[in-house]
Parts: structure tokens; sequence; C-alpha cells
């Protein structure tokens, strides 16, 4: 589905390269995690397979379904099924969850020939979606992320995600900021999105997070590439060693550069 | 001084004269002290503090000639600007002349009166109130208006009447071949407690050249309440110089939102004056231009008495080369104690080339006030486009939508909802437009 081959990207217009060749393949069904210590390029990586204009990709390809995406727009990404959950989910005053979403789920339907819905069923069917993270309606009606709780916004994200219903999400910390509750709420959430032909790559620094969604396979990013990769053990050894430990072993086996 | 400059008079501009024309003779006396004004105020350069940013050139450059030599085109059909909400209870004014058979107005409660100047010069309200409100020093264009004008609109809500349905004054412009003058007029009278919704329109149908100077005045007795809309959307070769200005009882409210989308000039000067205690007005803006349209907005809260509460937020949208100009005065005199008053002046610039220049001018003489006032100048943020994007929406479709979220603060308060509607249409063509 997802194929990132030896992607380099640095920041538009600046000599700041962030991705300095990362190689990641992610398969129907499957849920990766990654994780890295600050400032190693998580989101930048996440960023940059949605198409955010503030980065270049100097390097490599980004292959979805075969396709190379990396000329095309936000949008146009987002046509083809790639969703991101942000880190730090945006505000936009005056403009309500709902409008946005039935802007979007009708201009990705008209984009696949899809049918769209009139308000009426779009209603219906994003009211069937608050289920999915034990929303309250009224959230529909309130501006994005305006004045929104931490968790409130993370949780929104993941509604979005319900609703839109991607091929390939990205989720970047979506469980930092969210107590125990929300957290079980949010990953059951994400687990019900869950399914054999889509696939989700989860960005976190925790442990707790993989305990209720099980990725199939766990990757360490450091310094702008994906150093190494592994099953579910991979995580809790990191959760004991830190990435310290990772670091000295790979640079005694001749690994790191 | 040490030099005295001669300066042309505006009538050395316009036209050279302006005769009365007028039957009345209250409206002509008005026109007598008008001429007067006129032709002892010196026409304003870039030197006057309060015409910095503005360049007259094209009133100046131009002649504007009388209507009657316009030869203006027929105002044909104009039904689609009615708004549904005041079907009965209209007034229509083409060039500024009067249509009786564009108006409608029927089913008004008892003794309120909606109607032209002309037909109720010799109401007693019109004698004592018309042309006594407009209080411009040193101004061309209110006198201006006093000079020329010959009929306008009228409003009068007896006491305790309420009028539910909004009353809806249509100014239409039509083509011509000559670019003309026009000096609507609105004189409002609210008796104590009183109530109406006022929605007061500007329109330009073609794309012609003309010269609009309106001058309302609303005299708000105790406890009387007016909501009082104003759509500018005259044509974008158009210039509009607007007085509007209220004068305010004891517990009296006036809220006045003025619309500027067209109009290559538009100039403003809403004023509103405290006359006793007790008051609560507002003076919303929202200005939405783009090309080489100039909106300059010079407001005035005059805070004479105690315990007033008053609001503005001016709210603009710059795009191409457009400049908005925005001078917001707020006077508290010297016993005017616990006055509560707020003034926001955000800004949206969408080009590079677009300008803005915001300055809040508070002058407050008495201790026990609040007054709090700010501006802000931003662009659309990329972080709020690019995650409206990534959910799928065009670049375009995002810059729209986060335009009108901007917008529709302004919008929502103009409590009618076709003119709410029409409003937002309006934002959603303004932003499709830089879509070249
Ligand atoms: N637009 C930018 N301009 C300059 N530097 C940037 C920009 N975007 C990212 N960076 C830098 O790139 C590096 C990687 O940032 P990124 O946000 O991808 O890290 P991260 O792995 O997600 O970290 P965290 O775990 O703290 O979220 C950081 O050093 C960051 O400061
Ligand atoms: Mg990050």
């Amino acid at each position: 589905m997802l194929e990132i081959k030896n992607l380099h990207a640095k920041v538009e217009g600046e000599d700041i390269e962030i991705l300095k060749g990362v190689n990641l393949k992610v398969n129907a069904g499957e849920i990766h995690a990654i994780m890295g210590p600050n400032g190693s390029g998580k989101s930048t990586l996440s960023k940059v397979v949605s198409g955010h204009p503030e980065y270049e990709v100097t390097e490599g390809e980004i292959l979805f379904n075969g396709e190379d995406i990396t000329e095309l727009d936000a949008d146009e990404r987002a046509h083809l099924g790639l969703f991101l959950a942000f880190q730090y989910p945006v505000e936009v005053p005056g403009i309500t969850n709902k409008t946005l979403l039935r802007e979007a789920y009708n201009t990705i339907a008209r984009a696949n020939d899809r049918e769209e819905l009139d308000p009426i069923e779009f209603e219906d069917y994003i009211t069937e979606k608050l289920d999915v993270i034990e929303m309250k309606d009224e959230f529909l009606s309130r501006s994005i992320n305006t004045g929104f709780s931490g968790g409130e916004k993370k949780k929104n994200e993941i509604f979005q995600m319900a609703v839109l219903n991607p091929v390939l999400s990205f989720l970047d910390e979506t469980d930092s900021g969210l107590d125990i509750d929300a957290l079980k709420v949010v990953s059951d959430g994400v687990n019900k999105i869950a399914n054999d032909k889509n696939a989700i790559v989860m960005i976190t620094h925790y442990q707790r997070l993989l305990n209720y969604i099980k990725p199939d396979y766990v990757h360490v990013m450091m310094a702008g590439k994906l150093i190494k990769s592994g099953g579910f053990e991979l995580a809790e050894e990191l959760e004991a060693n830190g990435y310290d430990a990772l670091e000295k072993e790979l640079v005694l086996n001749g690994e790191a550069q | 001084m040490s030099e005295v400059i001669q300066r042309d008079t505006m009538l050395s501009y316009i036209t050279g004269s302006v005769e009365s024309s007028a039957e009345s003779v209250a409206i002509r006396a008005i026109n007598e002290r008008g001429r007067e004004d006129l032709e002892n105020t010196p026409f304003p350069t870039r030197k006057d503090e309060d015409w910095r940013f503005v360049d007259l050139k094209s009133i100046t450059k131009s002649q504007f000639c009388k209507l009657e030599e316009a030869n203006a085109a027929d105002v044909g059909d104009i039904s689609d600007h009615y708004l549904p909400e005041a079907m009965n209870c209209r007034l229509v004014f083409v060039n500024g002349v009067y249509s009786e058979e564009l108006s409608s107005v029927e089913d008004l409660p008892n003794n309120v009166i909606v109607g032209n100047l002309a037909a109720n010069a010799d109401n007693n309200s019109v004698k004592e109130h018309l042309g006594t409100i407009t209080n411009y020093d040193d101004d061309v264009f209110a006198p201006f208006n006093d000079a020329a004008f010959t009929d306008g609109a009228f409003i009068y809500v007896p006491e305790e009447t309420v009028v539910r349905t909004p009353i809806h004054i249509l100014n239409v412009f039509t083509d011509a071949e000559k670019a003309f003058y026009a000096t609507p007029r609105l004189l409002y009278v609210g008796e104590m407690f009183s109530k109406s919704t006022i929605i007061e329109e500007h329109i330009g149908l073609a794309d012609n050249q003309y010269l609009n100077v309106p001058v309302t005045e609303f005299k708000m007795f105790t406890g009387s309440n007016v909501h009082h809309a104003r759509i500018q959307r005259d044509s974008k070769k158009a210039s509009h110089i607007s007085r509007p200005i209220a004068i305010l009882d004891k517990n009296a409210e006036y809220h006045s939102y003025t619309i500027c989308l067209g109009a290559k000039l538009f100039r403003n000067d809403p004023r509103v004056i405290q006359n006793a205690e007790e008051v609560n007005f507002t003076v919303d803006g929202l200005v939405l231009i783009d090309g080489d349209q100039i909106a300059d907005t010079h407001s005035i809260m005059d805070h004479r008495f105690a315990h007033a509460g008053s609001h503005q937020l001016h709210k603009v949208v710059v795009n191409d080369n457009a400049h908005s100009v925005f001078n917001g005065k707020i006077f508290v005199a010297k016993d005017a104690q616990k006055i509560d008053s707020f003034q926001e002046n955000r800004n949206l610039l969408l080009s590079e080339n677009g300008k803005v220049n915001t300055k809040p001018q508070l002058e407050i003489f008495a201790d026990d006030v609040l007054c709090s006032h700010g501006a802000t100048i931003g662009q659309l943020q990329d972080e709020e486009v690019f995650y409206l994007q990534s959910r799928g929406l065009t670049e375009q479709k995002s810059r729209e939508l986060l335009v009108y979220a901007f917008a529709l603060e302004s919008v929502e308060s103009m409590e009618v909802e076709s003119v709410e509607k029409l409003l937002l249409n309006e934002v959603i063509e303004y932003t499709n437009r830089d879509e070249k």
C-alpha cells in the first residue's frame, strides 16, 4: 500500500535536512508504530507523507498503491485515502466540525466517483460515527478544536478519521495528553476502524498505547532515519533501556553511521 | 497659522453650483445652510489629518453632473433585490430619487411612518429634527448633501411601538452616460420605547462611475432601540462617502453594522453621540475589498454622560492592491464616568500588496471608565490551510472557508435571514474572485 524509499526531505527554502533516507513499507491490514526521541523527525515524516508544503522532498519517493505521490497536493493525497491525525490539531474558529467534515467527506466522495451525502443523510452518518469515540453531538456544532481540551482535540482527530474512513492513517502522538479512560476510548475507536483493507501508522513515545492497539511492526526513528524495526518486543526493549542503549548497540554492531 | 492657502471648494469640483429645487420650505432652508457651509469650507487634501490615506482625485478629477443631465438608464426589474422579510416595508430610491412605484409600505403598526421626506415635509418630527442631528465640522460632504437633497426617506416610530418587519431602504444606482452625483437622505425618529430594524442598502446595478453621498440621521428618544444594518454594494467605480449619525437619549440603544463590499472609494464616518446617561450602542463594520478599492472608516463614539456601554468590532479583509483605513475615535467627556467601551479592529491580509492602516484614538477625560481597544493584522495561517487541505478540501476551498469564518461573526449580527444569506454569498464570491 505505502512504500517509502530512501526519503530525504528538508525545510522548504532552507538548508535544514530533516529526513535523511527513510525506508518504510506498509501493507493493507497492518498496524505500525514509530517511536523515537524528540526531534528525530517523526512528525516531519507524517507531514511529508501527507503533503505539507513546508517541506521539500529532495530525494527518494513515496509510493501509494504503486503511484508516486510526492508531487501531489495535500488534498489530492487525502482523496487517495491518506489521513493524518495531527500531533497538535489546529484550532479553526468559526468553522464547525460538521461543516468541515461534510465538505471533506463530499469532496473525497466526488474525487472517487462515490455518491455525496446531502445534509440530512450526512447528519445521520456522522451521528452514528460519534459512538466510535463516545462523543456528544454538541461536538459537531462547535468550531474545529476551538477551546477544546488537549484530550478532546485528540479524540476529535480520531472522530474525523472515523468519518472520512481513510485507507492509510498516520496517528501522530494521538495518545499524548489522554488520561487512561480517554486512552481506552480512543484505542477502542481506532481498533474499530482498523480492518484488513486499511492500515495505520502510529507515532508514539509510550508503550502504553501499544498495549491497547497492538502493532504488527515497531520502528525506531533517530536523526531522520528509521534505524531499527522489529515486533512488539522492540517497544518493550525501548521502554526498559531507552534510546541511548539502542544507539550504542547499533554502533557496536556497526549498523549506525 | 502662518499661511493662508486658498483651496477649491466641493462645488467647484462637482458642478459649480447646486440649485435648490426642493418644494418644502424646511428642506430649502437646509439646502441654503449647506450651500453656505460649502462655500466656506475648502475641499480636503492629503495634508488634512483625516484624509491622509485617501486620494480624492477620483472625485476632483471627474465632473459629476446632476442626475437630470446624466442620461441615466431605466431601473428595470430589481425585484431580486427585495428582501422577503420586508416585502411590504420597502422604500426604493433610484439614483437618489424616490420611486413610489417600486416602494411598498403596508401593514405597519398604527401611526408608524415609512415614507419619503418630501411628502412628509410638514410632519412635526421632520420639521423639528431634519438637518439638526448631522454634526460634521470642517466637512464638505455632509454640507454637500445638505445643499443638494430634495427628498429622502423618513421613518417615524411612535411611543411604545415595535415594528417587527424589517424596514428596507433600498438605494439603487443605474448605468448612465455621464457620471452623476446622488445625495440620499434618511431621517429616523424613534419615540420613547420604540423599536425597529432598518436595512439600508446601496446597490450599483451597473459598472458606472457615480458619487453617492448619503446622510442618515437617527434621533433616538428615551428607551428607543434600533438595529441599523448598512450594506454598501455600490458599483466598483463609484465613490461612496457616508455620513451616518445617531444621537441617543437616556436608555436608548443604537446598534449599527456597516458592510462594505463595493465602491472604488468608500469613506464612512459613523458617529454616535450620547445625549443622556445610560445608553448602549454598537458601531460594527465588515469590509471586504480587493482590486484597487479603498475603504476608510473614521468613526466617533462620543460619550458625554455617565453609564454608557459601547462596542465596536471592525473587521477587514484586504486582497490585491486594496487599502483599508480605520480610525476609531473614542471620546469620554470629563464627567462621563462608568463608561464601558470596547473597540477592536481585526484585519486579514490576503495579498502582499494589500494595505492596512489602523489607528485607535482614545480621548478620555473621566477617570472611572473601562476602555479597551486593540488592532490585529494577520494573514491566513498556513497551518490552518494545511489542516483543512489534509482533510481533502482544495486549497481554494480551505481559504474560502477561513475567510468565511473570519467574516461570519459580523454577518450573523444582521438578524435578518435573507440579508445574512446574501452576505454569505457575497463572502464566497469575494474569496473566489482571487482564483485567477
Ligand atoms: N519548519 C521547520 N523549520 C525548521 N526546523 C524544523 C521545521 N520542522 C521541523 N523542524 C526540525 O526538525 C526536527 C524534527 O522535528 P519533528 O517535529 O519531526 O520531530 P518529532 O520526532 O516529531 O519530535 P517530537 O517527538 O518532539 O514530536 C526538529 O529538530 C525540528 O525542530
Ligand atoms: Mg512530533
